[in-house]
Protein backbone atom coordinates (compact mmCIF):
# COMPACT_ATOMS: atom_id res chain seq x y z
CA UNK A 1 0.00 0.00 0.00
CA UNK A 2 1.37 3.20 -0.84
CA UNK A 3 0.23 5.27 2.51
CA UNK A 4 2.83 8.23 2.15
CA UNK A 5 3.25 11.22 4.07
CA UNK A 6 2.22 13.23 1.49
CA UNK A 7 -1.22 11.33 0.65
CA UNK A 8 -2.04 10.15 4.84
CA UNK A 9 -4.14 13.19 4.95
CA UNK A 10 -6.83 12.11 2.22
CA UNK A 11 -6.04 8.11 2.76
CA UNK A 12 -7.31 5.44 4.74
CA UNK A 13 -6.31 5.43 8.46
CA UNK A 14 -8.13 2.34 9.51
CA UNK A 15 -5.64 -0.13 10.65
CA UNK A 16 -2.41 2.27 11.45
CA UNK A 17 -0.93 2.99 15.30
CA UNK A 18 -1.57 6.35 16.26
CA UNK A 19 -0.38 8.53 19.28
CA UNK A 20 -1.94 11.78 20.35
CA UNK A 21 0.89 14.07 20.84
CA UNK A 22 -1.11 17.57 21.35
CA UNK A 23 -4.43 18.05 22.60
CA UNK A 24 -6.46 20.53 24.18
CA UNK A 25 -7.71 18.05 26.52
CA UNK A 26 -4.85 16.89 28.99
CA UNK A 27 -7.04 13.07 28.87
CA UNK A 28 -6.14 12.67 25.43
CA UNK A 29 -2.75 13.14 25.67
CA UNK A 30 -0.68 10.42 24.89
CA UNK A 31 -3.42 7.93 23.61
CA UNK A 32 -1.68 5.22 21.84
CA UNK A 33 -3.41 2.65 20.19
CA UNK A 34 -4.63 1.12 16.31
CA UNK A 35 -7.05 2.92 14.53
CA UNK A 36 -10.24 1.02 14.24
CA UNK A 37 -12.97 3.32 13.18
CA UNK A 38 -13.53 6.87 11.91
CA UNK A 39 -16.32 8.98 11.80
CA UNK A 40 -16.27 12.84 10.69
CA UNK A 41 -15.42 14.30 13.95
CA UNK A 42 -14.01 11.34 15.53
CA UNK A 43 -11.50 9.00 15.40
CA UNK A 44 -11.56 5.11 17.23
CA UNK A 45 -8.34 4.47 18.74
CA UNK A 46 -8.06 0.79 20.37
CA UNK A 47 -5.11 -0.97 22.52
CA UNK A 48 -5.24 -4.32 23.88
CA UNK A 49 -6.83 -3.05 27.12
CA UNK A 50 -9.02 0.50 26.07
CA UNK A 51 -10.64 2.02 23.52
CA UNK A 52 -11.05 5.78 23.28
CA UNK A 53 -13.01 8.09 20.53
CA UNK A 54 -10.96 10.99 19.99
CA UNK A 55 -12.57 13.80 18.62
CA UNK A 56 -9.98 14.82 15.67
CA UNK A 57 -10.60 18.43 15.85
CA UNK A 58 -9.09 18.58 19.13
CA UNK A 59 -6.16 16.88 18.73
CA UNK A 60 -2.93 16.29 16.58
CA UNK A 61 -2.08 12.77 15.13
CA UNK A 62 1.18 11.42 14.56
CA UNK A 63 0.42 7.99 12.74
CA UNK A 64 2.62 5.07 11.97
CA UNK A 65 2.89 4.20 8.67
CA UNK A 66 3.33 0.28 7.53
CA UNK A 67 7.04 1.70 6.13
CA UNK A 68 7.99 2.63 9.65
CA UNK A 69 7.61 6.54 9.43
CA UNK A 70 5.92 8.76 11.63
CA UNK A 71 3.65 11.49 10.08
CA UNK A 72 1.89 13.84 12.01
CA UNK A 73 -1.02 15.63 10.85
CA UNK A 74 -3.53 18.37 12.40
CA UNK A 75 -6.83 17.03 13.40
CA UNK A 76 -8.67 19.80 11.72
CA UNK A 77 -7.09 18.73 8.34
CA UNK A 78 -8.85 15.28 8.96
CA UNK A 79 -12.28 16.74 9.75
CA UNK A 80 -14.95 15.11 7.19
CA UNK A 81 -17.11 12.36 6.41
CA UNK A 82 -14.62 9.80 6.02
CA UNK A 83 -15.21 8.76 2.27
CA UNK A 84 -15.29 12.35 1.26
CA UNK A 85 -11.50 12.83 3.17
CA UNK A 86 -10.29 11.71 0.04
CA UNK A 87 -11.59 14.41 -2.03
CA UNK A 88 -10.20 17.11 0.01
CA UNK A 89 -6.92 18.13 -1.35
CA UNK A 90 -6.38 21.11 0.46
CA UNK A 91 -5.61 23.39 -1.90
CA UNK A 92 -8.82 25.06 -2.57
CA UNK A 93 -9.17 28.48 -0.43
CA UNK A 94 -12.75 27.87 -0.50
CA UNK A 95 -13.30 25.06 1.65
CA UNK B 1 -0.21 15.03 -6.76
CA UNK B 2 -1.64 11.14 -6.46
CA UNK B 3 -5.16 11.30 -7.61
CA UNK B 4 -8.09 10.67 -5.95
CA UNK B 5 -9.57 7.47 -7.73
CA UNK B 6 -6.04 6.13 -7.24
CA UNK B 7 -5.89 6.93 -3.24
CA UNK B 8 -9.57 5.63 -3.01
CA UNK B 9 -8.38 2.54 -5.08
CA UNK B 10 -6.00 1.61 -1.97
CA UNK B 11 -8.63 2.74 0.20
CA UNK B 12 -10.79 0.12 -1.16
CA UNK B 13 -7.66 -2.86 -0.52
CA UNK B 14 -6.41 -1.65 2.75
CA UNK B 15 -10.53 -2.20 4.01
CA UNK B 16 -11.15 -5.42 1.95
CA UNK B 17 -7.91 -6.70 3.81
CA UNK B 18 -8.88 -5.11 7.39
CA UNK B 19 -12.17 -6.27 6.74
CA UNK B 20 -11.19 -10.06 6.07
CA UNK B 21 -9.57 -9.32 9.27
CA UNK B 22 -12.26 -8.54 11.23
CA UNK B 23 -14.20 -11.19 10.40
CA UNK B 24 -11.85 -13.86 11.33
CA UNK B 25 -11.27 -12.64 14.73
CA UNK B 26 -15.11 -12.80 14.97
CA UNK B 27 -15.66 -8.86 14.89
CA UNK B 28 -18.43 -9.50 12.01
CA UNK B 29 -19.81 -5.84 12.51
CA UNK B 30 -16.89 -3.73 12.61
CA UNK B 31 -16.25 -6.32 9.32
CA UNK B 32 -19.09 -4.97 7.96
CA UNK B 33 -18.49 -1.45 8.55
CA UNK B 34 -15.49 -1.65 6.50
CA UNK B 35 -17.30 -3.07 3.73
CA UNK B 36 -19.50 -0.68 3.81
CA UNK B 37 -17.11 2.26 3.89
CA UNK B 38 -15.03 0.77 0.97
CA UNK B 39 -18.42 0.43 -0.94
CA UNK B 40 -19.11 3.94 -0.27
CA UNK B 41 -15.76 5.00 -1.30
CA UNK B 42 -15.98 2.93 -4.75
CA UNK B 43 -19.47 4.53 -5.02
CA UNK B 44 -17.90 8.58 -4.69
CA UNK B 45 -15.36 7.85 -7.10
CA UNK B 46 -17.09 5.76 -9.90
CA UNK B 47 -14.85 2.92 -9.33
CA UNK B 48 -16.09 -0.72 -9.59
CA UNK B 49 -15.07 -2.76 -6.53
CA UNK B 50 -12.94 -5.71 -7.34
CA UNK B 51 -14.39 -9.36 -7.92
CA UNK B 52 -13.13 -11.20 -4.82
CA UNK B 53 -14.85 -8.35 -2.99
CA UNK B 54 -17.91 -8.72 -4.64
CA UNK B 55 -17.88 -12.46 -4.20
CA UNK B 56 -16.44 -12.20 -0.06
CA UNK B 57 -18.97 -9.47 0.95
CA UNK B 58 -22.68 -9.83 0.98
CA UNK B 59 -25.14 -7.38 -0.95
CA UNK B 60 -27.89 -7.60 1.40
CA UNK B 61 -26.30 -7.14 4.76
CA UNK B 62 -22.71 -5.85 3.47
CA UNK B 63 -21.29 -9.14 6.28
CA UNK B 64 -17.95 -9.93 4.87
CA UNK B 65 -18.52 -13.79 3.88
CA UNK B 66 -16.33 -16.81 5.58
CA UNK B 67 -17.10 -19.77 3.68
CA UNK B 68 -18.26 -21.98 6.44
CA UNK B 69 -18.23 -19.76 8.93
CA UNK B 70 -21.03 -17.52 7.97
CA UNK B 71 -21.83 -18.50 4.41
CA UNK B 72 -22.87 -21.49 2.48
CA UNK B 73 -21.36 -22.36 -1.32
CA UNK B 74 -22.98 -24.95 -3.24
CA UNK B 75 -22.91 -25.57 -6.76
CA UNK B 76 -25.88 -25.77 -8.97
CA UNK B 77 -25.69 -26.66 -12.48
CA UNK B 78 -23.65 -24.06 -14.09
CA UNK B 79 -23.30 -21.59 -11.20
CA UNK B 80 -22.01 -21.21 -7.77
CA UNK B 81 -24.67 -20.02 -5.21
CA UNK B 82 -23.34 -18.29 -2.42
CA UNK B 83 -26.13 -17.95 0.99
CA UNK B 84 -25.17 -15.60 3.79
CA UNK B 85 -26.73 -16.35 6.77
CA UNK B 86 -28.85 -13.65 6.85
CA UNK B 87 -30.37 -15.54 4.33
CA UNK B 88 -29.29 -13.18 1.10
CA UNK B 89 -27.92 -15.22 -1.78
CA UNK B 90 -25.63 -14.57 -4.79
CA UNK B 91 -24.69 -16.62 -7.91
CA UNK B 92 -22.29 -16.46 -10.73
CA UNK B 93 -21.40 -18.94 -13.47
CA UNK B 94 -18.73 -21.34 -13.98
CA UNK B 95 -17.63 -23.72 -16.24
Amino acid sequence: MTRTPETLARHELVGLDVRVTVASDPDLLDIEGEVVMETTNTLHVERADRAWQVPKAAATFAFTLPSGETVRIEGERLVARPARRTEHTGDSTWR
Amino acid sequence: MVSDQQIARERIAILHEKAEQAARDGEQDRAREYVRRARRIAERNRLSLPAEFDRFTCDACDAYLLPGRNARVRTRGGHVVVTCDCGGQARYRYR
